[in-house]
């Protein structure tokens, strides 16, 4: 394990951090599929760190933060976020987590083309349920704080598809962050990107972390997200890979 | 999208897809103006058959019969009598004139006489009804009316003894009689045409004017039958034919009520004189004898109208028929709906998993995709509903300059009522919105991962 996160030492040992994510012998198999693609996952995450799942295309690291995030239901063993267990919420309560607590940058972006890049950043203000999110005007004007944030202050009116792939994946991330959620969930963000670009995205990650007090973990292969987190996971055929506890 | 949130995002999809949902929406189009337009024209045509052809100013209304056979017999087993709360029912529906109830006579009787006529007498079993003759006033003035039958009045030995409307009855008496009021009747058009037609080839008797028949006086016996013998004394009475009239009971004579009455309480049973077994009812305005009639039926009486009835009961089919395909036409659209939501939703599995992602329950994502099927409903609904009234605007506009004039001609031959519309149009979104239901249900299944992978 290496811990590029002095801080974030030093407050677990001192206990000022507290455990966001706990998964406990987490394991998942597709449906068809005759191997575990997670096969026994123990991994806590604090509060505020930024953690990095390094591993080989299919080695488990989206399923992984699908398993986190609540996008996936289909596993055994027990996933908490925020001292809950995902198993004994219902889709209203894992909506409203998701909808509220996790930000999530895709890979692919999965921005939605025929809305521009404020209502992009906004449609989760849709499905939001306290008044405060669902207000016309502070969703605009957050929506624009956030573009602002990521570098894209004049591209509130602009469509997805006249953006380059780092200014997409600029918008997606500013998306994750219209709710400032408590925990970034990042699958490749530079996986699409070229190197420069993927510097950039990288640099504002570390940026929010240090501003934002948000957890950050990022699935990805490229080494350069991994030097630039406080902890590094290795994740090989669903095994975490740095020997045993090595999530704690 | 911020603030006009949903609206916005609603037709913001549907317009992404225009293709598909127009083609779609082409069925709910077409059923919604065939349903439109013939349900308009059945509804004119309805309203113009109860109003003008068969004018329904007055129903005959009676109980529901619920007849079963049985062998040989028929059994009714609904009631078979109005009593007088039913006619204070009947009188406070709106639209109600007036109610004038009908007895039937509930016991045998003999009519005997006609040789002025008929050159010889005749006897005959004979069966009657009461009415009350406010009800026929129109037609035959005051020469209907109500007697005392009972009153006794100057003695007499002949019938010039006695005034114009009585008659020297001397069988109760040896030693003389005593003037008695003649009983006014009324026999229906259908006895004359009945006679006129039938009766007097067989009989070779000659065929009568029925005006001549006013003033003909023959006699009944009450209580009396050549089927059967009387456990009571019949009662004789004199009757005097006061007219014509279709208010009459077809086959027999009407008397008055008063009369039916006395004779059903002394002869029949003293409850008899509270059953009615039917009433007229008179409608103040002919429009609105349709909501009158459903009015009626409600309290489950029933309509006994010969002409308008038929009539009615023939557009009744015809609009079930009309309306039966148009509702077909709609299901099939529906269907149709059901399939293009099904592609939809299949191409925007990934957006549907990005929504998710960010908040969406399983009920927003069905939310979102019923208020979508809900929104082309009402839009192909609305253009349905314009393509019918504007066929309908033509088909008026050719018959006002190509068909000739002829009776009941309307300047209309459509009924757009406003229920009519608003009923159609909310048949076309509830069509639509069913349809999308098996596909809403079906994006909103599974985890968000799954259709963020596009599974």
């Amino acid at each position: 394990m290496t811990d590029r996160c002095p801080l974030c030492t030093l407050a677990r040992r001192r206990g000022t951090l507290s455990r966001v994510i706990r998964l406990e012998n987490v394991r998942k198999r597709y449906p068809g599929s005759d191997f575990d693609v997670l096969a026994g996952i123990d991994l806590t995450v604090e509060s505020k760190e930024f953690v990095s799942i390094v591993g080989r295309s299919g080695s488990g690291k989206t399923t992984l933060l699908n398993l986190i995030g609540g996008l996936d239901g289909d596993y055994t063993g027990v996933v908490e976020v925020d001292g809950r267990n995902l198993r004994d919420l219902g889709d209203a309560a894992l909506s409203a987590m998701r909808n509220r607590k996790v930000g999530y940058v895709f890979q692919a972006y999965y921005l939605l083309d025929h809305l521009n890049c404020e209502e992009n950043v906004a449609v989760a203000a849709l499905f939001a349920r306290r008044e405060r999110l669902r207000d016309r005007s502070k969703a605009r004007r957050r929506a624009a704080e956030v573009l602002e944030h990521v570098g894209l202050g004049g591209a509130g009116r602009r469509r997805p598809t006249t953006l380059s792939g780092g200014e997409r994946q600029r918008v997606a991330l500013a998306r994750a962050l219209f709710h400032r959620p408590a925990m970034l969930l990042c699958d490749e963000p530079t996986g699409n990107l070229d190197t420069e670009t993927g510097a950039e995205i990288v640099e504002l990650l570390r940026s929010l972390h240090r501003n934002e007090d948000v957890t950050v973990v990022a699935a990805t292969h490229d080494e350069t997200i991994a030097s630039a987190c406080g902890r590094v996971l290795r994740i090989r055929d669903g095994r975490l890979v740095n020997g045993p506890g090595s999530g704690e | 999208m911020i603030g006009r949130g949903w609206t916005r995002t609603v037709v913001v999809d549907l317009l992404r897809h225009w293709r598909h949902f127009a083609a779609a929406s082409f069925g709910i189009v077409l059923g919604v103006a065939a349903l439109t337009f013939f349900l308009a024209l059945g509804l004119k045509a309805r309203g113009l058959l109860v109003t003008q052809v068969f004018p329904q100013d007055y129903l005959e209304v009676a109980p529901r019969s619920a007849d079963i056979d049985l062998f040989a017999l028929r059994l009714d087993l609904g009631r078979d009598a109005l009593d007088p709360e039913a006619l204070a029912e009947i009188a406070s529906v709106e639209g109600v004139d007036a109610v004038y109830p009908k007895m039937r006579l509930t016991v045998p009787a003999l009519a005997s006489g006609g040789e002025s006529l008929f050159g010889s007498g005749m006897l005959t079993e004979i069966v009657a009804d009461g009415i009350d003759p406010e009800l026929v006033s129109d037609e035959v003035g005051d020469t209907f009316y109500e007697v005392d039958a009972l009153r006794m009045s100057t003695p007499c030995r002949r019938d010039d003894q006695c005034d114009d409307v009585s008659y020297c009855d001397v069988s109760r008496s040896f030693s003389g009689g005593v003037c008695r009021p003649y009983i006014p009747v009324l026999v229906s058009p259908y006895v004359v045409e009945l006679y006129n037609g039938a009766f007097r080839r067989s009989y070779g008797l000659p065929k009568i004017n029925p005006d001549s028949l006013v003033g003909l006086a023959f006699e009944m016996e009450f209580g009396a039958s050549t089927f059967r013998p009387s456990s009571l004394p019949p009662v004789r009475e004199r009757m005097r034919l006061a007219g014509v009239s279709d208010k009459a009971i077809p086959l027999g004579v009407t008397l008055p009520l008063g009369e039916v009455r006395r004779i059903n309480m002394a002869l029949a049973s003293p409850e008899a004189g509270d059953r009615y077994h039917s009433a007229v009812v008179e409608v103040g305005a002919k429009d609105d004898a349709p909501a009158v009639i459903d009015a009626v039926e409600e309290m489950g009486l029933e309509i006994r109208d010969r002409g308008a009835r038929r009539a009615a009961f023939a557009t009744a089919v015809i609009l079930f028929i009309v309306a039966l395909v148009g509702g077909v036409l709609i299901l099939v659209s529906a269907a149709h709906i059901m399939h293009v939501f099904y592609l939809v939703v299949m191409v925007r599995r990934r957006e549907i998993g990005v929504l998710r992602a960010v908040g969406a329950r399983r009920g927003d994502i069905r939310a979102l995709i019923v208020a979508e099927a809900a929104v082309i409903g009402f839009a192909a609904g609305f253009l349905g509903l314009v393509v019918a009234v504007a066929a309908g605007a033509a088909v008026d506009r050719f018959a006002a300059g190509e068909l000739p004039d002829f009776p009941f001609k309307p300047e209309s031959f459509f009924a757009f009522t406003p229920t009519l519309l608003a009923s159609v149009l909310a048949l076309a979104v509830i069509a639509c919105i069913v349809g999308a239901l098996p596909p809403a249900y079906r994006a909103a299944s599974g985890d968000p991962s799954e259709a963020l992978a596009g599974r």
